[in-house]
């Protein structure tokens, strides 16, 4: 019955449009999703604990709960001929075939040396319950106990800082009680940006990398404004070549001119201080930037050039009262652009900086990750810290991001 | 104010001149950090530097040395362009794959757009890193998603054969970037020629396939040329994720990372600047070759522009 209405649904073609257009965007939120799940996890991992981390699997959520976990009837977990020893510690050690047993002290023991027992037999009962002792350690987190009434230890639980106990001292508890919650280790954080291990603080990084791109930035937008002035607004022998030589110097990797460059500024004593990496700044200001900003200028109307001219202006004038307002938004595209790029640049800070107190933060995140290998919730903590300027400014001058990249990677 | 018209030199002069005055900053920097280095290290090429003895000429031992006795320069160039021919077309038809989604009418495209275009500009050290956890053979989200459909993943970064397409991967978390070149480039198509292939009965694919690619083609090789001399310049996450080792047993010793070693760890000035004379060589005539070809599939519009 429902045949014929059916098959002009499928038929009509703006129906069919809209099915694949939700198709579509089905796919392109699984995509984003995709997309955006590396940062999330940094995020999450950076707010665990290292035992959180290492959990199969993942959990997304930062939070855990501390349960007292043991079995009151130890269980053999193979066949075999009972043997013995006795630990300095006061547990026992139960040898059945090739499995070891570790039975605490607290426990009652049910087999005896020499006896042949089964696979599942119970070889040893713990206490049915014990009681909360809370010791608050030195560096701020706690260890919970859970003794006999003899003092005998159960069962021990080293827990980190930021949680909420849900015991008491001196509680009564029996296996399945709920402990302790682990709160989104804060902390993480504070620990990240003063590392042990290293001589510096982040701090020390944040104060570097921001000298750098500050003067980087404002190196490539005063000589990057200058020169593109000159290539859109100048009539003058050999302008074309130069402009194609400028746009062609986009393809010659760093690297051939690296090493002369090095040699250079090692000559010039500017080896571990920050001048190699602003100094050339001043110099153009990078290719791409040029080309970015002479764009911007060609869609200025000469006309407000030539009433400027008539009016007395000359021609720092006309770049600096008339065109340079007008090309704001491609001085915040250019400004946003040298910010990521210092901000994420690794190549050069490895090569022209060496003491540590001169690190930028790329670098000191580098060294942190050779120091901390496994510690991926501080690894993440630290990464996020010099992700976070990145970020805020995205978000806050997407718009420049993507007129930037439309403007300058189309025309070309 | 001075009258220029009144002066001796005449007004064009008095313009180049002053062309030139803004211009210089960039010509002195085309001759102490571009032009200048270029031709030292060609120079240095032919030479046997460590920084402390003088620097020696020694011919073309350098390149034989390269092409004949050392296998780790055959091992980075292998690792260079197996990155280059993966990574590249994966990554241009992803970003064109993306920008086509992204030129959508919806209402959440806006948040859609950022969302993809974030990773792009957290490329570095803190990138790298992330992608470790990621990677991580036990603990890794990869491996894990990977296990939900009962694949076992690989080790990734300690595993020689899966060390570089993990590389690639991370890779193609960027394509952001270029995403947004693509859909300046889409967003500029004329919206007539879709109406005309409409009423001459074009389906989807065929409007795709006949307006949106050809109308794409100068932007794909825009793309295509920067996109080729950036992975040829791979680097920092190599670094990072290897400690600058580009193991495991070299299988991520990219040219870039061996040109840095040469120079900065073993300071051999005069054999890494041969690598970088080589490195610039391919890219060059990688470039050339596709402005050779690019007559034949780039398609400017000519009596198309408005």
């Amino acid at each position: 019955m429902a045949d014929k209405k059916g098959s002009s649904f499928w038929e009509s073609k703006k129906r069919q449009n809209f099915i694949i257009s939700n198709i579509l965007y089905l796919i392109a939120w699984s995509g984003a999703i995709i997309f955006v799940i590396p940062l999330v996890w940094m995020i999450v991992t950076s707010l665990k604990t290292p035992d959180e981390i290492f959990t199969i699997p993942p959990k997304w959520i930062p939070i855990s709960t501390v349960t007292l976990n043991y079995d009151i009837n130890i269980k053999a977990k193979q066949d075999g001929v009972v043997s013995i020893t006795k630990r300095e510690d006061g547990a026992r050690i139960l040898t059945l075939g090739t499995f070891n047993h570790v039975i605490p002290e607290v426990a009652v023991l049910q087999v005896k040396k020499g006896q042949k027992i089964q696979k599942g037999e119970t070889i040893a009962i713990m206490p049915k319950e014990g009681i909360v002792k809370i010791i608050e350690n030195d560096n701020k987190t706690k260890t919970i106990k859970i003794v006999t009434k003899e003092g005998g230890l159960i069962k021990q639980y080293q827990l980190p800082e930021n949680i909420k106990l849900f015991v008491k001292e001196n509680d009564v508890v029996t296996p399945g009680t709920k402990l302790a919650r682990i709160n989104p280790q804060w902390q993480n954080y504070v620990k990240a940006w003063a590392p042990e291990a290293l001589d510096e603080t982040f701090n020390r990084y944040l104060l570097n990398t921001i000298i750098i791109t500050v003067l980087g930035i404002t190196g490539v937008l005063l000589s990057s404004t200058l020169v593109a002035y000159a290539f859109a607004r100048f009539r003058f022998p050999g302008r074309d070549i130069l402009f194609l030589i400028m746009v062609s110097t986009m393809m010659i990797p760093v690297q051939v001119t690296m090493i002369p460059t090095f040699i250079l500024f090692k000559y010039l004593g500017w080896i571990d201080t920050f001048a190699p990496l602003i100094v050339p700044t001043f110099f153009g200001g990078g290719a791409f930037n040029i080309f970015l900003m002479r764009q911007f200028f060609m869609t200025i109307p000469y006309e407000l050039d030539d009433a400027a001219k008539i009016d007395g202006c000359n021609y720092f004038q006309i770049f600096s009262i008339i065109l340079l307002p007008l090309v704001k938004p491609a001085l915040a595209t250019v400004a946003i652009f040298g910010f990521v790029y210092n901000w994420n640049d690794f190549l050069n800070p490895l090569i022209y900086l060496n003491s540590t107190s001169n690190y930028t933060l790329a670098l000191g995140l580098q060294t942190f990750t050779t120091m901390y290998g496994t510690d991926y919730n501080l690894m993440m903590a630290a990464s996020t810290i010099v992700l976070l300027p990145i970020l805020i400014v995205f978000f806050f001058g997407q718009r420049y991001f993507i007129e930037g990249v439309a403007t300058s990677g189309l025309k070309g | 104010m001075e009258n220029v018209k009144r002066s001796k030199i005449s007004m064009s002069t008095h313009e180049a001149i002053w062309g030139y005055v803004f211009l210089s900053p960039w010509i002195l920097g085309m001759i102490f950090f571009v032009g200048g280095p270029i031709i030292a290290s060609l120079i240095l090429s032919f030479c046997e530097w460590d920084l402390i003895q003088p620097p020696k000429f020694i011919g073309l031992d350098n390149f034989i040395k390269m092409f004949t006795t050392d296998k780790r320069f055959w091992t980075s160039l292998y690792n260079t362009f197996y990155y280059t021919v993966l990574s590249v077309p994966l990554g241009i038809i992803g970003s064109i794959l993306v920008a086509l989604l992204m030129n959508q009418k919806w209402k959440t495209v806006r948040l859609l757009r950022t969302i993809y275009y974030l990773p792009s500009v957290t490329a570095g050290v803190a990138s790298a890193i992330i992608w470790m956890w990621l990677l991580n053979p036990d603990f890794g989200l990869v491996n894990y998603a990977l296990s939900l459909f009962g694949i076992k993943g690989p080790l990734w970064l300690a595993d020689e054969v899966w060390s570089k397409p993990a590389l690639i991967i991370m890779g193609l978390w960027g394509v952001g970037g270029n995403m947004i070149i693509y859909l300046a480039g889409l967003q500029g198509i004329p919206q007539q020629l879709y109406e005309a292939a409409e009423i001459d009965g074009a389906g989807l694919w065929g409007k795709f396939r006949h307006i949106t690619i050809p109308m794409l083609t100068p932007v794909i090789f825009f793309n295509l040329i920067m996109s080729i001399v950036w992975s040829f310049q791979i680097f920092t996450q190599v670094y990072v994720m290897t400690g600058g080792q580009g193991g495991p047993s070299d299988s991520t010793l990219v040219l870039v990372l061996y040109i840095y070693q040469h120079a900065f760890k073993f300071h051999n000035m005069g054999y890494a600047s041969a690598l970088a004379w080589v490195l610039f060589i391919i890219i060059l005539i990688f470039t050339l070759i596709q402005f050779k070809f690019a007559g034949g599939w780039v398609h400017y519009e000519g009596e198309l522009k408005k």
